[in-house]
């Protein structure tokens, strides 16, 4: 507990230094506002689109987007891997047009699937699922693979079901490779997500930056950024609390 | 307890394998009919096929050729087997794991948790039910896999090579402890080992394979007195068996020498 704490003071006494040079560098050092604009006036933009609501609505469409964006990219991802394992004829047949598909920088792709998909909101979460579901596939086809023959010995003595065998014994033991995968696909996730908005689209927290960009409202600028750092702050607490949890029998100490 | 019962039949079975260069006898047909409640152990070296015969009688693998009859009134899991490592869920309590076979098999948890606990208790894993795998040595996670292997009850129980990555005098231990398990439950039990002295010290009959190709050798009766102890280690009819199935497995080397 003691450790925690003392983690906990160093976490604010390093977040208080970089918010004191903030304010020396708008205060004392007198930079320009609308080049760095200074915490006061930044907290004023935050504050003013909160008591109007429009911070909950950016907010709560990029967070949408990227929760959905992993949750299927997670699943397509998992079962793809699986069905590939089970069935290895799958494996060489699609083994070829995965790897193109994998090396294709998403980003790229991401005016084509405005192109394909429309301004709304199927071709953001198209991109962040392509952006998730290549990890999280490489890190299960990787644990799947990993399975222990003898547990396979240990399905069919007990004459186990395909879902039980599925459920009971190897998504478990895939699981610490699933995770990797999902980390990283975590991060590309809201890249992906905040990319999306700038691209298109009238919400999100990447479409509030460009707007306060094009309209030189650099405190908003200032407001939009540091709350996705926020998000992706967030998400890797709640993935890494998850992993502890699922991932306990490991041994993993954090 | 009837022990005149046959349980298993092995008539002329017999597995090969494909391989680059041709088929690879891994067992040469055996033949032999099994009691129930009785003690068997299987002694030989390497790639005797000792290991196949197991896997074979448990339907893990299927046979070339012969055929195997179980007498276990078609239960849907006729055999316990438990390997040479424990093969345990990690990311299962000791409880759990034990419990495994009766949850996949649908029997009520309060039901599956007396049969589990009961078990536990008689492995000797009392106070370790809520440990997971990884937090117990060696010999307690070969304890947990024993009580796996029996906790849906089969009338067979199956086990290769159970105790060689334990230390020796925890062998001695589990192997009493097995005695103790198969006189309470009154198992059919196939033991797989290396060690001649674990089979003469805990079976009926000693089965003997020798190598390349993999065959049965003869059986042995063990005719010693039950149960078995420390005593049974100063028998000198014990030290005879030893003596003679030292031989048994020598000249089968000698043999295959001569032949390279």
């Amino acid at each position: 507990m003691a450790r925690r704490l003392t983690a906990w003071f160093d976490y604010a006494l390093a977040l208080a230094v970089l918010l004191a040079a903030w304010w020396f560098a708008t205060g004392p050092m007198a930079m320009p506002g609308y080049l760095l604009p200074s915490p006061q006036r930044t907290w004023n933009a935050l504050a003013g689109i909160t008591v109007t609501g429009e911070l909950w609505l950016h907010l709560g469409f990029t967070l949408q987007n990227i929760v959905l964006g992993l949750i299927l990219g997670c699943v397509a991802g998992i079962a793809l891997a699986f069905l590939m394992t089970r069935f290895p004829k799958l494996a060489i047949w699609l083994d070829g047009p995965l790897v193109i598909l994998q090396t294709a920088p998403k980003i790229a792709l991401a005016p084509l699937f405005i192109v394909w998909f429309g301004f709304g909101i199927l071709s953001k979460i198209i991109l962040i699922f392509s952006l998730v579901f290549f990890p999280v596939f490489i890190g299960a086809a990787a644990g799947f693979r990993a399975l222990d023959p003898k547990m396979k010995d240990l399905a069919s003595l007990l004459g186990l079901s395909n879902i039980q065998r599925f459920r009971q014994i190897e998504l478990p033991s895939a699981m610490p490779e699933i995770f990797v995968g999902l980390k990283i696909g975590a991060v590309q996730a809201l890249v992906g997500a905040v990319l999306a908005e700038w691209m298109s689209g009238k919400f999100g927290l990447g479409y509030l930056m460009t707007y306060a960009g094009a309209t030189y409202k650099t405190p908003l600028l200032f407001a939009a950024v540091l709350l996705t750092v926020a998000l992706g702050l967030l998400m890797h607490v709640v993935l890494t609390v998850l992993e502890n949890r699922l991932l306990s029998w490991k041994g993993v100490q954090r | 307890m009837a022990q005149s019962e046959r349980i298993i039949d092995i008539a002329g079975v017999h597995k090969t394998f494909a391989a680059d260069h041709g088929t690879v006898t891994a067992l040469e047909p055996v033949s032999i009919t099994i009691k129930a409640g009785e003690f068997i152990s299987i002694v030989g070296p390497s790639g005797c096929g000792k290991s196949t015969l197991l896997r074979l009688i448990s339907g893990l693998d299927q046979a070339t050729g012969g055929k195997i009859t179980l007498d276990t009134a078609g239960r849907r899991r006729p055999v316990g087997f438990v390997f040479q490592e424990p093969v345990l869920l990690p990311w299962k309590t000791i409880l759990e794991n034990v419990r495994f076979p009766l949850d996949t098999a649908g029997v009520s948890r309060a039901e599956a948790d007396k049969t589990a606990l009961d078990l536990i208790k008689m492995v000797g894993l009392a106070g370790f039910e809520k440990a997971l795998p990884r937090q117990l040595s060696g010999g307690m996670r070969q304890r947990a896999a024993i009580a796996r292997s029996l906790s849906d009850d089969p009338p067979i129980l199956l086990m290769d090579e159970p105790f060689s990555a334990v230390d020796l005098l925890t062998r001695d231990t589990l192997n009493d402890e097995l005695l103790r398990i198969w006189q309470s439950t009154g198992k059919t039990i196939l033991l797989v080992t290396h060690s001649v002295d674990e089979a003469a010290y805990l079976a009926d009959r000693v089965m003997v394979m020798t190598a390349r190709p993999g065959k049965l050798k003869c059986v042995h009766d063990v005719d010693l007195a039950r149960p078995r102890g420390e005593d049974t280690k100063l028998d000198p009819a014990y030290h005879a068996l030893v003596a003679q199935l030292r031989r048994d497995l020598r000249t089968s080397e000698s043999r295959v020498g001569e032949a390279h």
